[in-house]
């Protein structure tokens, strides 16, 4: 699979229900009811989507030492379309043809204005990613991206305990008792109790 | 004659002195030059090798302040002209002030202390800390949380001890203890 074979529909969904996206002992993404849906396809099978409603994205971006915790944990409402891609069987489920009135609730006139939107998105998310030749099939996890205050893109890749967060200022990886953070003035290595700090 | 004699020996007695000890002065300093001790170079030269030096000294220096604690549970590595922690640098007296009141609590003490074992959800704190009731708890953590020597998991919840807070509650028991020393003598 590569990414050029990604292609958005034109089919607006709503969540039925809350719907956890996502959720490890680290992080939990999740979406409430009436989130508007957009569905990215590969060869007419669903590979992800464009979400946009009530969001929530909780990351314990910490790194717990022998000297103490560092990091600060990540809490944010999702107000802007996010991306998903991976795994969606679950999702699915809790999904349905959206109405006139659910997306009027999220403030679009008529679907064309999300799917415009969502377009900019997917746009701006597979820029670059075109010719590179990367791929992502089955089994490679969850990626996430969500949109910031600045317009830039946060990228939240996750697969079992295999976590790696990447937004403005921070990077943090992690995988079982490995954790790296990078913050502006910092970064950190921690395996196991091992404790490297590097500072600016 | 003789006279003449006496004084031209006397002369020739005294070049003959001097020549020893021009001699003597020229095989010093051959021998100097030899064992490499004595170069004379100028002040100029001199002076741009002692800066080169210096130069040199400098950057060992910071080189080696850069990596300088190597502890048992890890490295840390500080960047050239960054003061260590035990430096004094300057901090606001309102964000001093805020560290100390939120250590300057019993409870909050006994909190730090219980965090020190390792991260804990509230319900184990309020386990050990029976004395302290549930809303005080979460007002103590609250406080510890805002100057920065505790953060909560957003996910599992549980409180830990910051690196900072760490510091914090070990640089306390330390002052106290050295007053109360101080105290006794």
């Amino acid at each position: 699979m590569i990414w050029q074979d990604y292609q958005l529909d034109n089919t607006v969904l709503r969540a039925t229900e809350a719907v956890t996206l996502w959720q490890t002992e680290r992080g939990i993404v999740e979406i409430g009811r009436d989130t508007l849906a957009i569905p990215i396809k590969v060869s007419d099978q669903r590979k992800g989507y464009i979400f946009h409603g009530n969001g929530k994205l909780l990351l314990d971006t910490i790194v717990e030492t022998e000297e103490g915790a560092i990091g600060k944990p990540v809490e944010k409402e999702i107000s802007e379309p996010f991306i998903m891609l991976g795994d969606t069987e679950e999702t699915q489920q809790r999904l349905s043809i959206a109405s006139k009135e659910d997306l009027t609730k999220m403030g679009y006139g008529n679907s064309q204005e999300f799917v415009a939107k969502a377009e900019d998105l997917f746009d701006k998310f597979f820029r670059g990613r075109v010719h590179s030749r990367q791929s992502f099939g089955e089994g490679r996890g969850l990626i996430f991206a969500f949109q910031n205050e600045a317009s830039r893109l946060a990228i939240l890749v996750a697969k079992g305990s295999k976590l790696v967060y990447k937004a403005i200022g921070i990077v943090f990886v992690s995988h079982e008792n490995k954790v790296v953070l990078k913050s502006p003035g910092e970064v950190v290595c921690s395996n196991s109790g091992k404790l490297v700090i590097v500072r600016k | 004659m003789s006279e003449d004699l006496k004084e031209e020996m006397k002369k020739l007695r005294e070049e003959i002195e001097n020549l020893k000890e021009q001699l003597k002065d020229v095989t010093e300093r051959k021998l100097r030059r030899s064992r490499g001790i004595y170069i004379d170079i100028g002040n100029r030269v001199h002076d741009y090798i002692e800066d080169v030096m210096e130069g040199v000294a400098e950057g060992i220096h910071g080189e080696l302040e850069k990596s300088i604690f190597i502890g048992p549970r890890g490295v840390r590595i500080f960047r050239r002209g960054e003061p260590h922690e035990e430096d004094e640098v300057e901090v606001s007296f309102p964000k001093v002030a805020e560290v100390m009141s939120a250590l300057g609590q019993e409870h909050r003490l006994r909190i730090l202390n219980e965090l020190m074992s390792g991260g804990k959800y509230i319900n184990e704190l309020q386990e050990r800390l029976s004395e302290i009731t549930a809303s005080t708890l979460s007002s103590h953590l609250k406080v510890l949380e805002e100057a920065g020597l505790v953060v909560q998991e957003k996910v599992r919840g549980r409180y830990l001890i910051t690196m900072p807070g760490r510091t914090a509650y070990k640089m306390a028991r330390r002052v106290t203890r050295f007053l109360e020393r101080r105290n006794q003598e």
